[in-house]
């Protein structure tokens, strides 16, 4: 559906931003002279501020007693094992990214102590030292350090043992946030999932996008709120407000997408025995550099300091890393002797192991492990080489869509049209925009034609030249897209949504159950898997339709079928008088069929109730709920989050999916009303 | 080199104080003084143990047995090679202090010269002096139970080793890097920030990272760290466009003689007589073919 905001944003005049949706205060803007009454106020409230100052040639964390003390006009340049300031000798302040320091200093100190002891003859007596805190406000908190921020409290305070030093010492800090306005050659925040953009409900008070003189401001606490009341602020206009997106936005596009996550937990976990962590050992000195400025990393060790009688002591923690020789010593061994066990401890945790103990991954993407390296070993470059993403064909992520927004559409024409059943077809479509060739299995396009409501389609196939589109005559709308012929024109928008995670596929053995028009989405699927087809374990394709004619794709199906390296099982509810296959419900078809799925990925579409079904019989053949996936269809209208309409629980089914895993829908699949 | 920690305790049941000595071999006397600067705990200290032979503090004079001998000093005469090993057998626990006694110390430099001719540069009756060709560690001569690292030796640490001695618990001298020390004292590192070639990472802390916290590198002086991966570090100096004798003359320091340290000198030069920046043909990395592999 168009709405008429085109031209909004060309608009000269200041136009005071309108509130957002989700009923958040409007943005505010803080003007850059007026920095100071922030810092004062804070320091009003008898905070200590910690923010960015040059220190030996780095910008590091450190107390901000003026506004001087912050990096004005200064940038900073990154690299593997290289770090360098420049200054540009204008009013930004905050035109750099994360330095050596990371928060964690603050709230997890180098050096602390727990508990003292003592000793009086034959007694003993044990007090623990009660945490130090003062008050003290985080200024230039960067996304991926508000995640960091998250993963240490998952770890040390949300579990079911509290560190108490910790708990004090964060809840004392107020964060004011900064989003990055620019990126670091190190950066892999976008990857990550956890910046550059400042989310709201991240973990901030305030957050700040410096944009033209000053500071757009976003407010996300009742402290932030409270802050800001005292400051002298003014409505952001909606240009003020499109520049910090616009900014955001290209830092992300600076950064790419360094390090393909998806599935990355899998991949790591698989190559214990890489002969590649031996490789990276010549190189590693085993210095601990990357964990001391890794903003997540918490490993510690508690060190007594008595006196020459042993009747005084102190126990202290400090900052330990699982890189020194030490960490896995026993009496009598080491439990991780050689460098090579000590790296391929650290990666695997942070981009694998983590997840299984706190459900995140334990790197946010930061860089500082790559700019901190004195042999600037690349992460990024090393995930690539032990745990490769899935070959290109497979395509771990989305392609940037084109004309995502709903009031915009990109042509393209029709080649030819087959008639597939009584009242389905599949368009042939050429002149296609280059981002509908590059998209992925599983995603679809919002299809329109003059005077009609878009429908989403997914995509059918992928070609050099184009796409197809499988549509059924559902309703008007799919009804005049089926009407059209060879030559006529109509809209489109995407590819949309998450893809089938076809890279997850490598190396298991893969199962297809699908019945009717629900093989559409599944059909680039098992191009996808035919093209690679060494890269995975047996593949099962199971289908099943109303009647014979109601079959997809008949000659493709018949050349499937003919493969040796395929089994593909085809029911029908309802035989014809040609029919010498099956009749039966697809599930009663893998049902009786002997495999076990205990290393198998299942990828599924049909009605809502048939899933529902397939997923319980999968499951009771040892596949697990991560590895099951299912695609979903609903109400779409704008087909990217905004409209509402997909709405599935707390998912959106265009924008979060349409491909779930059984996992994340577990809770809605099947339930009637939802 | 490298040497574990072992636990020096005194016998609990001994009436009289632990018998201490301090003598020193070739050496400049200064880890000796350290003991000296404990200053506010001397008196501790001596309440303990019975300092019965500590040249530098007192002109009295004995002999062992001793419970507890610190040994400072390369050997690098054959008067001081017997001398070591008949200390040894009057010795329960032989702790040695300082990168002389524990590495060789700068004078092993010598061990990669014609040490007669250095002798004739250095000496106008080079007959009257009767060296070794070589100032070795104490650990090549006798059995060391423990050692206690730097040029000169950290005065926390030999407080610690004291009072893990008086207790009878393990010394908590941690293996780490300098690097660890670097960073929780929240110093930048020289080496990313500053380009500057840095022994850090791969050598033995204890220091408190004294060094790269003034805007220097570290040149090394507690010696490599177990599992030193001194070619890794080498390697990728000689990568960034450093010519291997500068490198190699980077680890021929006070600790050049301790391995890994030697092999990495041994492969790039860099020792005394050789001019700076002469690029020697070994210089080819170690472990390049290994990495164009990787790629």
């Amino acid at each position: 559906m168009v709405t008429p905001v085109a031209g909004r944003a060309a608009t000269r005049r200041p136009v005071p931003a309108p509130a957002a949706a989700d009923g958040a205060p409007p943005a505010a803007f803080l003007a850059r002279t007026d920095l100071g009454r922030l810092l004062e106020a804070l320091q009003a409230d008898g905070r200590t501020v910690i923010g960015p100052s040059i220190a030996d040639g780095a910008i590091a964390y450190e107390e901000i007693r003026t506004i001087d003390d912050l990096p004005i006009g200064w940038r900073d340049a990154q690299a593997p094992g290289r770090y360098s300031l420049s200054e540009a000798g204008d009013e930004r302040v905050f035109d750099y990214t994360v330095g050596p320091t990371s928060w964690k200093r603050f709230t997890f100190p180098p050096r602390i102590p727990l508990s003292r002891a003592q000793r009086d003859g034959r007694r003993v007596a044990y007090t623990s030292v009660e945490p130090e805190t003062k008050p003290l406000a985080f200024l230039g908190v960067r996304a991926c350090e508000l995640a960091a921020l998250g993963v240490q409290d998952r770890v040390l305070q949300d579990g079911p043992a509290v560190d108490r030093d910790y708990e004090a010492r964060r809840a004392s800090a107020l964060v004011i946030a900064v989003e990055c306005a620019v990126a670091g050659a190190t950066c892999f925040c976008t990857s990550m999932g956890t910046g550059p953009r400042v989310r709201a409900g991240s973990g901030f008070d305030l957050a700040l996008s410096e944009v033209g003189d000053g500071f757009l401001v976003r407010v996300g606490s009742p402290a932030g709120s409270d802050l800001l009341e005292r400051m002298p602020t003014r409505r952001a206009t909606a240009d003020e407000v499109m520049a910090a997106k616009a900014q955001v936005r290209a830092v992300a596009e600076r950064i790419g997408d360094p390090v393909p996550t998806i599935g990355l937990r899998d991949r790591l976990v698989d190559r214990w025995d890489s002969p590649h962590w031996a490789r990276i050992a010549e190189r590693c000195l085993s210095c601990a550099n990357c964990t001391l400025v890794c903003p997540t990393c918490f490993c510690t060790s508690v060190q007594q300091v008595s006196d020459l009688d042993g009747l005084v002591s102190t126990s202290e923690r400090t900052w330990d890393s699982c890189f020194t020789v030490g960490f896995g010593k026993v009496a009598g061994g080491n439990f991780r002797s050689r460098p090579q066990d000590r790296y391929r401890q650290w990666l695997t945790h942070k981009f694998a192991t983590w997840i299984d103990q706190f459900g995140s991954f334990g790197c946010v993407g930061c860089g500082r492990c790559i700019t901190w390296c004195p042999v600037g070993i690349d992460v990024r470059a090393e995930l690539a080489a032990i745990a490769p993403a899935a070959p290109e064909v497979a395509g771990t992520h989305a392609p940037e869509p084109v004309a995502a927004s709903p009031d915009a559409y990109v042509t393209a024409r029709i080649g030819s049209i087959h008639q597939e059943t009584a009242d389905v077809s599949t368009l042939r479509l050429v002149d296609v925009d280059p981002a509908f060739v590059a998209g992925r299995p599983g995603q679809f396009a919002m299809v329109a034609r003059p005077a009609f409501p878009p429908a989403p389609v997914s995509i059918s196939r992928y070609r050099p030249d184009g796409i197809d589109l499988t549509i059924r005559a559902a309703g008007p709308s799919t009804a005049s897209l089926v009407g059209l012929g060879p030559g006529d024109e109509l809209g489109l928008r995407g590819p949309l949504g998450v893809p089938w995670p076809l890279e997850r596929a490598v190396g298991r053995d893969v199962i297809v159950v699908t019945g009717g028009i629900g093989l559409a989405p599944l059909r680039p699927l098992i191009h996808g898997l035919l093209a690679d087809r060494l890269r995975f374990g047996r593949i099962r394709i199971f289908y099943g339709a109303r009647t014979p004619a109601d079959l997809l794709y008949g000659d493709e199906l018949a050349a499937w079928a003919a493969r040796a390296d395929l089994e593909v099982g085809i029911t029908v509810d309802r035989a014809g008088p040609d029919w010498t296959g099956r009749v039966g419900i697809v599930t009663q078809l893998f049902d009786e069929a002997t495999w076990d799925g205990a290393s198998a990925i299942a990828f599924v579409c049909g009605p809502e109730r048939m899933m529902s079904a397939t997923a319980e019989t999968l499951g009771e053949r040892g596949l697990t709920s991560d590895r099951i996936f299912l695609t979903f269809e609903r109400h779409m209208e704008c087909g990217i989050g905004l409209c509402g309409h997909c709405q599935m629980g707390r998912l959106f089914v265009c924008r979060d999916g349409p491909v779930f895993s059984l996992a994340e829908v577990r809770d809605v699949l099947g339930r009637e009303g939802i | 080199m490298g040497l574990p920690l072992v636990a020096v305790s005194a016998p609990a049941a001994r009436p009289s104080r632990p018998r201490v000595g301090v003598v020193k071999f070739a050496s400049c006397d200064g880890c000796q003084l350290s003991l000296l600067d404990l200053e506010e705990e001397l008196l501790a200290v001596a309440q303990r143990f019975e300092i019965v032979e500590f040249p530098e503090a007192s002109s009295i004079r004995s002999h062992g047995p001793y419970d507890v001998l610190l040994v400072e000093g390369a050997i690098s005469t054959d008067d001081q090679a017997a001398e070591i090993v008949e200390l040894r057998r009057q010795t329960r626990k032989l702790v040695t202090i300082g990168a002389c006694a524990s590495s060789g110390g700068i004078q092993a430099l010598r061990n990669w010269t014609d040490h007669e001719a250095t002798r004739a540069a250095v000496y106008p009756n080079p007959d009257w002096v009767a060296s070794l060709a070589t100032a070795t560690p104490v650990a090549e001569h006798v059995t060391v139970d423990a050692e206690l690292r730097g040029c000169p030796i950290d005065g926390g640490q030999l407080r610690e080793l004291l009072a893990a001695m008086a207790i009878g618990r393990r010394p908590q001298i941690r293996e780490e890097s300098v690097c660890l020390e670097c960073k929780r004292r929240g110093a930048t590192c020289v080496a990313v920030a500053g380009g500057i070639a840095c022994l850090g990472p791969v050598t033995q802390a204890g220091c408190g990272a004294i060094c790269p916290a003034y805007g220097r590198g570290c040149y090394g002086c507690f010696g490599p760290r177990e599992q030193a991966n001194a070619n890794g570090l080498a390697d990728a100096l000689v990568a960034a466009g450093r010519k291997g004798a500068d490198v190699g003359r980077l680890f021929a320091g006070f600790t050049g003689w301790a391995e890994p340290f030697r092999s990495v000198v041994d492969r790039l030069g860099g020792t005394p007589g050789t001019p700076a920046s002469q690029t020697t043909p070994g210089a080819t990395p170690a472990s390049a073919a290994h990495r164009e592999d990787s790629r």
